[in-house]
């Protein structure tokens, strides 16, 4: 079958874009609902968790996909160790929100400018370092993170290898409709069931409003991004990771995009950092290792490298893929149980096979299927025209 | 603040104990650094995943030594040859498919295989702590007060010299050291000549799964615990001596994992104002050093781009 052709700002178009932004955002609104109480679906005998705990962490890693990406899927340089400005984030709004008691998003005052500037501290020495050889220090660098967190003279704010937790709750404004919505959303005939209840406990609410908050924190990141890479400065980025030399002769500053890059990275990160804290209420050292960064590289990779919806689905993959994996106890065909940590495993084997299969990531892959069913051609001169 | 109270610890006894302290750690970092060093010569590739892969091979040589309660040597010897034939497996199934001029993606697969390798070891043996016994007896072979240098600290040095000495007389004598020889130099042109890249680069992974398993099998058993993460650290220590000695030289693998063993010990310990909990932050430095100041190390080939 041939893919319909859609010229680009047909009214056709226009009705596909608007309804996939009406759709977006009505399903954004519905999904804490929805899953404030987790859904429990059943699959060969195991049971699968989808709740609203797991869905804002996804959104916080989604943010720091983002910035891996900016820094590797759009500027080329492979970073191991964004695991180090997610945990910076973290642990200075652990640190702000449990000693001194500011609120969640102010400690955003003070992470901005400190992991952009961490950012940009390690960009520099990247200038002269580059392809493996920076994978290589960025590994270092995320290896070494935890034992900082751990250091003693830090202990009166980190807490050492306990963790730090955070007492201090967010609590919903008034003026927020979260009981309204969901009778609206009961109303509705078979998605209403999937809410299982007619009124929200204190804890539920907590975490419905701590979803919009991480929502629109991360809408206004990826809008950030958005128009990094389309303004010049991305086109910048992208040509230096296309050809570096080329980029250079065509008068780029390479120093300064280079080491902005990893700024804004470093920036993003410790966003998701802070966006981490807000959702989990607490903050492990040894989360924050080797591991975490490279389950960010298989969140880049999965979800879709220079694709800013592949971070998104990335960001989803990572957190999905390995809860679903550990609660995989039972698989048909084979003879024997499952238990233990397996979903690491999978992410492995995961990045390796989507390397084989689909180098683009699944937001590459939707693109293709969806290009089968109908593509979005330039608009040709206006009709009733001749040049002659 | 303790920042600026710089105090040096000079006494003659505990600088010693702490020299062959370095010695003894450093052979071992040497030794997985060769491992390292023999991946990168060959392809160029930095290999991630061989901590990993000397993890597993620590853990077949502990379910056989301990489990099965074979002789430790030979546990250790039947878990290299298994290593080395899954490296052999790995690099043809997942490491040949790929372009090997282009480096990135085949580092991304490194990174899956640590994940893959590592969580493997962690379902299949759970992660409580385990102690694998040493292949060196017990004791010392001469102390003086609080400095000692074991057996296992000096069977571990002479142990890494017999490697670099295998390897090198591997890569001068034998006909598939010579290929290997050639591939490293320049890939067209080997296999112009007729060399087959393919089983040449395959014989490089498995050489360097079985020396990075016995760099391992020689180490844990001094660091006193075995868990799935006990290769961690101690990658960022071999990447710090294979960086330090250069990338591509078997003799500087040795020579820079015996140096970040003693910074390790003689300076990060020696020197107040570093805590001894940062001794990872000083294995990165030496690597950030080493690559802006002299990015082919002490011994590495320096590389000439063409633009």
């Amino acid at each position: 079958m041939r893919p319909r052709l859609i010229a680009e700002g047909s009214s056709t178009h226009r009705w596909i874009q608007g309804g996939n932004w009406t759709l977006t955002i009505v399903v954004m609104i519905a999904i804490p609902f929805l899953v404030a109480i987790p859904l429990k679906p059943t699959l060969f005998g195991n049971s699968y968790t989808i709740g609203i705990s797991n869905v804002n962490e996804a959104i916080a890693w989604a943010v720091a996909v983002l910035g891996l990406n900016i820094l590797t899927g759009f500027n080329g340089q492979l970073s191991l160790g964004n695991s180090f400005f997610v945990g910076t984030g973290a642990y200075l709004t652990g640190v702000f929100v449990q000693t001194y008691h500011w609120s969640y998003l102010s400690t955003l005052i003070v992470v901005i400018p400190v992991c952009l500037a961490i950012g940009l501290i390690v960009g520099i020495p990247a200038l002269r370092i580059q392809g493996l050889y920076l994978a290589l220090v960025t590994f270092g660098l995320a290896a070494v993170f935890p034992s900082i967190a751990k250091l003693e003279q830090l202990d009166r704010f980190t807490h050492g290898s306990n963790g730090l937790s955070i007492t201090s709750k967010l609590l919903p404004p008034s003026w927020m409709p979260i009981q309204g919505t969901l009778d609206l959303i009961n109303k509705i005939p078979i998605i209403g069931d999937w809410t299982g209840t007619d009124h929200f406990s204190k804890r539920q609410a907590e975490g419905i409003y701590a979803y919009f908050l991480l929502v629109m924190i991360a809408g206004a990141c990826f809008l950030l991004a958005y128009n990094l890479i389309r303004s010049r400065p991305g086109r910048a980025l992208i040509a230096i990771r296309d050809n570096e030399i080329g980029a250079e002769v065509a008068g780029i500053n390479l120093s300064l995009y280079k080491a902005g890059a990893f700024g804004v990275a470093a920036l993003l990160s410790g966003v998701a950092g802070t966006m981490l804290s807000i959702d989990k209420n607490f903050v492990s050292p040894d989360d924050l290792g080797v591991n975490f960064a490279i389950f960010l590289v298989v969140g880049l990779i999965v979800g879709g490298s220079a694709n800013l919806k592949g971070s998104l689905i990335g960001g989803f993959a990572v957190i999905f893929v390995r809860q679903w994996a550990s609660q995989t106890n039972e698989v048909p065909l084979l003879g024997w149980g499952l238990s233990g940590p397996y979903g690491q495993m999978v992410l492995g084997v995961l990045l390796i096979g989507l390397m084989f299969v689909m180098p683009g990531g699944i937001a590459f892959g939707m693109q293709r299927l969806r290009q089968r069913v109908y593509r979005v051609v330039p608009a040709g001169p206006p009709e009733g025209r001749t040049d002659d | 603040m303790f920042l600026f109270a710089v105090s040096i610890d000079t006494d003659p006894e505990l600088l010693l104990a702490r020299i062959l302290d370095g010695f003894r750690f450093g052979s071992g970092y040497g030794a997985l650094a060769l491992a390292l060093v023999m991946i990168y010569k060959a392809t160029g590739v930095l290999n991630f995943a061989q901590g990993e892969l000397a993890l597993l091979g620590i853990y077949i040589a502990w379910a056989l030594g301990v489990g099965w309660g074979w002789p430790i040597f030979l546990a250790i010897l039947v878990s290299m040859i298994a290593t080395a034939g899954l490296a052999a497996g790995i690099e043809r199934t997942v490491i040949r498919p790929f372009d090997p001029s282009n480096h990135l993606p085949l580092v991304i697969v490194t990174l899956g295989l640590f994940l893959a390798i590592n969580s493997f070891v962690a379902v299949t043996w759970n992660t409580d702590l385990k102690a694998l016994p040493s292949m060196f007896p017990p004791g010392d072979v001469f102390s003086v007060g609080v400095a000692h240098l074991s057996w296992s600290g000096l069977g571990i040095f002479l142990s890494a010299l017999a490697m670099l000495g295998a390897v090198n007389l591997l890569l001068a004598k034998t006909k598939v050291g010579l290929a290997f020889r050639a591939v490293s130099s320049n890939l067209e042109s080997a296999e112009l000549v007729g060399i087959r890249v393919g089983p040449t680069l395959q014989f490089g992974w498995a050489l360097a799964a079985a020396i990075g398993t016995l760099a391992g099998a020689l180490l844990v058993p001094e660091l006193n615990v075995l868990d799935p993460n006990v290769m961690l650290s101690t990658l960022v220590f071999a990447f710090a001596g294979a960086a330090l000695g250069g990338l591509d030289s078997p003799k500087g693998a040795i020579i820079g994992g015996i140096l970040v063993g003693l910074i390790r010990s003689v300076v990060v310990q020696s020197v107040s104002f570093i805590p001894s909990e940062l001794s990872v932050g000083a294995a990165v430095f030496v690597i950030l050093l080493v690559l802006l100041v002299r990015p082919s190390g002490l011994y590495g080939s320096s590389k000439v781009v063409r633009v």
